[in-house]
Parts: C-alpha cells; structure tokens; sequence
C-alpha cells in the first residue's frame, strides 16, 4: 500500500509539474504522429485509397506516439530530473527507485490514453475501417509502453550528459519507428535490415494494435514477445537506476 | 557535553566508543572511501554523534566533507567501513536508515512548475506522512522559514536564497531524527543564515540530532556543539570548540602590520598567553595590531600545517 502510495505521488509531482505546459504536452503525444498518418496517406497516393494501408497508417501512428511518448518524452523527463538534481530530491527519501520508476510510467501512460483515444477518434473520423477490440487494443498499449519505457529508463540511467540523453532518446524513438514495418510492409524493408527490422519492439506493436482494431485477437505471440521485452527492459532500467553510487 | 577524544594529532584522531547505544544517535567506523581514479576521499573516519547534538564538519573545498555526508545518507557505498544510524546498518538497509533522516544535499534541483507549497505538501507525502499531517508540516515549515509571502508561487520565480531555503525546508518535514545538512547555508545572505541556524536550533530543541558541513568557520563555532575538522579526506580533530582549541599549545593571536611599512602583509603570530602578547606589543613597538583568542580557522593551521582558503571564511554573519 506504501508503494502504491509513493506511485501516485511521483505521479501527482510530475503531472503538476507539466499541468501548465498542455500545450506542448499534446503536441508531442499527438499533433506529430497525426500529421503523419496524414503523410503516409499522402505519398502512398493510389494504394492510399485500400483499407489496409489506411488501417496501417492509422495504427503506425498509434505506435509512434507510444514511442514519442514512452521513449523520447519520458526519456526527456528522467534525463531533465537527473542532470538538474531533482532525482537527488528523491534520492533523499525512504522512496525505492523502482517506485519512482513507476511513478513516471503511470504518467507516460495516461499521457498515451490521450494521444491513442484522439488517434482512434481521428481514425474513425476520417472514415478508417476500426472496430477495436478494447481490453486487448489496451494489452498491447500497455505492454508496448512498458517495453519502451524500458529503453527510455536505460538511457536516462546511463546517459553520460543531458545532450547526449536527449540525442539517444529522440534517435530510438523515431528509429525504432521508421527502421520497423510500422507505416509499410516487411517488404519493402531492404533485405539486409528485414530480419532486425522484424525484431524490434515496434513490429509487434504495430502488427498486435492493426489486429486489434479491426477486432481480431490472434495475437498471441506479439504479446508475449512484447511481455518479455518489458520483463527484459525494465528490469535492465531497474538495475541501473539505483539511488546509491559506487 | 562530553568529549571522546582522547587525542589530536594531524594525522589521526583515536577514540575509543564510551557511549551506550542507545544515547548515540550515528556511529561511524573506518570510513573509507575510494573512487575507481584512485581518489582516496575519505581515509579511515571514524566518530560517535549523541541524540540531541549538532556536529559540524569543517573543512576547505575538496576536503572529503561532502563525500563523508553522501556516505552517511547512503548516497554513496563506502569501500570500507560502517556507518550506524539509530542502530540501523546503513551500508546494508540504505532505505530502513533513510527513514529516520532528514537530508539537504548540497546540490539539488527543484521542479520550477511547482508551487512552494505543493514541493512540501507532496514530499510529505512520500515521507509518509498522511494528508491531514502533510498539510499542517506544509504550513508549519513555510512559516518556519519565512516563506508565507510565497507560499503560492512558483519556485521558478524565487530566488537562489529562497531555494536553499526550501531545499532545507524539505529536509525538516516530518520533524526527522536526524537531519544531515550540506553546506545549508551556502549562498544565503547573513540574515538568512541567521534564519537557518535558529531553524536548525529549533529542530535540536524538539530532538533532533543534526550534522551538517560547512565551510564557515564562524558558522561551526557559533552553531555546533562538537566540530569534526576534515583534511584530505582525515578526521584530524573531533570535540567541543574549547577542547580544540585548548589542544592549541599557543591560542592566542597577534595580528599586525610592520608599522614601517604600511603596505606589508599581515603578519600573524601565536602566544601561550596574553602576557605572551602584550609583552611582544611592548617590545616590537606595534602600534596597529588586533589580538584575540585563536579560532577554529588556527586550529585547522595548527593542525593541518595548511592556512584554511581565505576566500572560504567570509563572515557567517
């Protein structure tokens, strides 16, 4: 019951420290991963008009700012509290790192509630064919953050520098995005780099949340890579963000 | 007060445990710590603070104070050594330990977006305080440090003094057994610092222990109870201001100029008394000089064969 109560506070202090700051907030979560679905509909031109690829976009964009929020913004918030002192602040209290871990990721999360509803609403808006099957759509969301997340504590944790962090952060979260088959097919990934392509988090992402918004639930096997990256990433960012030094 | 050293010498201070545990507050054994360049910070410190005592750890920039500090608030794993507090392995529970302290890091930043208020309210919070408890704390420490005025303002908009002041306001939430302060007044004004140190006063007189470092020399004479003197990275003299200073053979001080020569460097000398003094004033025929008890800055020269940096003995106001 502690925990969950030093959670929710590392989870009020960052959310009062952003709550004035909206503007930029949405902007990061949605106006970008938005524009690009619009993008990708653009250049795809005549295949733009199928279905699937609209389905496609729609959910590529929903990965993407999964990604933009769980590894660039958060990244952008743990590098931001350790390089100005303030994880010193929580350093100094009876708190455990993994709480203040936590903290952090319920915010990342509630941040991805807001950008992934807009998205569907946009989605269904512009005529997109989505009938989400919601508990699983909400599975995959989850453990996709998780998992990048994951990725965004190590960097924070190991970063060297503010620069350098933000500079790690912002190339894993477009990367991890643009290197996998999120906006296109495996197919057309050059066949040197298709087979790490088909490796990273984001490809099981962005196949589990296409399924699960035309209402399919055959994803088994993304949820559990997707289960056991986020096991993987988050237990490496536990490890080393620690409050004692060596 | 009673003091437990037994000797001063500049490389060492032996002292023996005599104190029950249940009247030591934090006992610190062989502290040694040594960084992975081969930096050896802190060589072998070892001393006993009370319940209920102030303890200032002087020493200049460098020193090993702060390295001392991070290791007793188990922001840093020593090499070697133990650090108690209230009868809690510190090196072994760093969590369990941190609950009875209250810390001001040396270095530390706030959330500029936050009110002054919802920095006390929320990290009372998570000292475990409850909602109704955490509420009162807030309101008390604001008024304690003279922050009512901005209360509702962002700390973004204060300044570096009101700051350090909040930083030590986090500190004294929850009324901690044991406050552990670095350089708590560094870069505050003298009323400020005045302000802090009536604080501080005030903890001890509802049960605090406190150690805290600086590097005013004024600020240890005048705050603290007992006052640990640290050298590259050594313990070299642990007691009462009076005990350290008696341990000076000559503990008084003859400040002068060659009155020839008025754009000489002050010249300063030590006596045995101040009959030692007033004869030499008679003999050299200085007619511009200043006399006065030896302070803990002669101590620290005497012991350390060192003159403490001079840029760091600003008045404390």
């Amino acid at each position: 019951m502690t925990r969950v109560m030093d959670i929710i506070c590392v989870f009020r202090i960052q959310l009062a420290g952003t709550r004035r700051e909206v503007g930029p907030f949405l902007l990061a979560a949605f106006v970008f991963p938005a524009a690009m679905y619009l993008f990708a509909n653009g250049i795809a031109g005549v295949e733009a008009a199928s279905e699937a690829s609209r389905l496609r976009f729609l959910a590529g964009s929903i990965v993407f700012s999964l990604s933009l929020t769980s590894i660039s913004w958060l990244g952008y918030l743990l590098l931001e509290n350790r390089f100005t002192g303030r994880l010193k602040l929580f350093a100094t209290l009876p708190l455990a790192p993994s709480s203040y871990i936590f903290g952090v990721l319920l915010f990342a999360i509630a941040q991805a509630g807001v950008s992934t509803t807009t998205l569907l609403l946009i989605g269904r808006a512009l005529g997109v064919p989505i009938s989400p099957n919601f508990p699983l759509l909400i599975l995959v969301i989850l453990l996709t953050i998780l998992c990048l997340c994951g990725l965004g504590v190590v960097i924070a944790a190991r970063a060297r520098s503010f620069s350098q962090g933000s500079l790690l952060t912002d190339t894993l979260g477009a990367g991890l995005i643009f290197l996998a088959p999120v906006y296109y097919t495996p197919a057309a990934i050059p066949p040197v780099i298709r087979v790490f392509a088909q490796l990273l988090p984001t490809t099981f992402a962005a196949r589990a949340v296409r399924i699960t918004l035309t209402g399919g639930h055959a994803i088994g096997t993304d949820l559990l890579v997707l289960s056991l990256m986020a096991l993987g990433t988050l237990a490496l960012g536990f490890r080393l963000m620690r409050w004692r030094e060596d | 007060m009673t003091a437990t050293v037994e000797s001063l010498s500049p490389n060492t201070v032996q002292r023996r445990s005599a104190l029950p545990t249940s009247e030591v507050a934090v006992r610190i054994c062989d502290l040694v710590k040594t960084y992975g360049d081969g930096t050896e910070a802190n060589r072998g410190i070892s001393l006993e603070v009370r319940r209920g005592e102030i303890v200032a750890v002087v020493g200049p920039n460098g020193a090993g104070k702060t390295t001392f500090l991070r290791q007793l608030t188990t922001e840093l794993r020593p090499t070697r050594g133990s650090v108690t507090v209230f009868a809690v392995d510190a090196v072994a529970e760093p969590g369990r330990a941190k609950r009875s302290m209250g810390i001001t890091p040396q270095e530390a930043g706030l959330f500029e977006r936050l009110t002054v208020r919802e920095h006390f309210e929320l990290f009372a919070r998570l000292k475990r305080l409850s909602r109704k408890e955490s509420l009162v704390a807030a309101q008390q420490v604001i008024q304690d440090l003279g922050l009512g005025p901005e209360t509702n303002k962002k700390v973004g908009a204060l300044s570096g003094g009101q700051r350090r002041r909040i930083l030590i306001g986090l500190s004294l939430l929850g009324r901690p057994p044991l406050l552990v302060l670095d350089e708590p007044t560094t870069g505050l004004d003298p009323s400020s610092r005045r302000d802090v140190w009536r604080l501080i006063r005030r903890a001890v007189d509802q049960g605090s222990t406190v150690i805290l470092s600086t590097h005013y020399m004024e600020e240890a004479e005048r705050l603290s109870d007992r006052i640990g003197v640290i050298a590259k990275g050594k313990l070299i003299a642990f007691g009462t201001l009076d005990e350290l200073l008696s341990n000076l053979e000559r503990s008084y001080r003859l400040s002068y100029r060659n009155p020839t020569d008025k754009l000489s460097e002050t010249q300063v000398l030590y006596f045995a008394s101040f009959a030692e003094v007033r004869h030499h004033i008679h003999r050299a025929l200085l007619t511009e000089y200043s006399t006065g008890r030896a302070s803990l800055e002669d101590v620290f020269f005497e012991l350390s064969g060192e003159p403490f940096d001079k840029d760091e003995t600003e008045a404390a106001g």
